[in-house]
């Protein structure tokens, strides 16, 4: 096998991750179509506190991605060729989408809560969902442009 | 409209015989990153413009230039 120097180790996680975040940010996305029919049922089933667990857990490992180099297990070298300057300027704009997402939908929250009352988790989990769900897909849009030869 | 920074940076990579990951491994950075300056997608900071000038033996001025 041969050996992957740290620039194409670094280029590879890096394709990998621009390939996988926008179809993360769907999948973030479509799974909380659960929490609202989970939340629905009058008596949740032990299964729906799974998948409410799971989505807490999502979240915050996708806000830990979000907001540090990310690649946890990677040597030191690989994961600060990855954070160059590109990838943080794209990740700072996937966070500045998110964080106006969040704003606007707490808004529109509070406007719609006049008409149709909802409870502060119901919203709190649409706002969080929303924010980062976001987030998450403009910095992999934005990634996988970076990697488009022009 | 917008000025938008304009580069010769592929013309004189091809001119010393490098690939985008040679560039980048020269100045620190990834190839994609190489790859959006080279394409104006993104604007480098003062400090990878200084570097990748002296990688490709230029200064600066002559490597970015502003376009209106």
């Amino acid at each position: 096998m041969t050996q992957r120097t740290i620039a194409e180790k670094a280029d590879h996680l890096s394709r990998r991750r621009a390939r996988m975040l926008p179809m993360l940010a769907v999948f973030y996305l479509i799974q909380q179509t659960t929490y609202f029919r989970s939340t629905a049922n009058p008596h949740p089933r032990d299964v729906d506190y799974v998948w409410i667990g799971a989505w807490v857990v999502l979240s915050l490992l996708i806000l830990a991605g979000l907001t540090t180099k990310g690649f946890w297990l990677q040597q030191r070298e690989v994961r600060d060729l990855i954070d160059d300057e590109s990838s943080r300027a794209n990740r700072l704009e996937g966070l500045r989408l998110g964080f106006i997402v969040a704003v606007l939908t707490a808004v529109a929250l509070y406007l719609v809560d006049e008409f149709s009352p909802m409870t502060a988790r119901e919203a709190i989990h649409v706002i969080l969902s929303l924010g980062l769900g976001a987030a998450l897909l403009r910095f992999g849009m934005l990634e996988r442009r970076a990697h488009r030869p022009g | 409209m917008a000025d938008r920074l304009a580069n010769r940076i592929k013309e004189r990579r091809v001119e010393l015989g490098l690939t985008q990951a040679e560039l980048a491994e020269r100045v620190g950075v990834t190839r994609k990153t190489v790859n959006t300056v080279e394409n104006s997608v993104f604007t480098p900071s003062a400090t990878l413009a200084i570097k990748l000038a002296a990688a490709l033996g230029l200064s600066v001025e002559q490597l970015f230039w502003i376009e209106r």
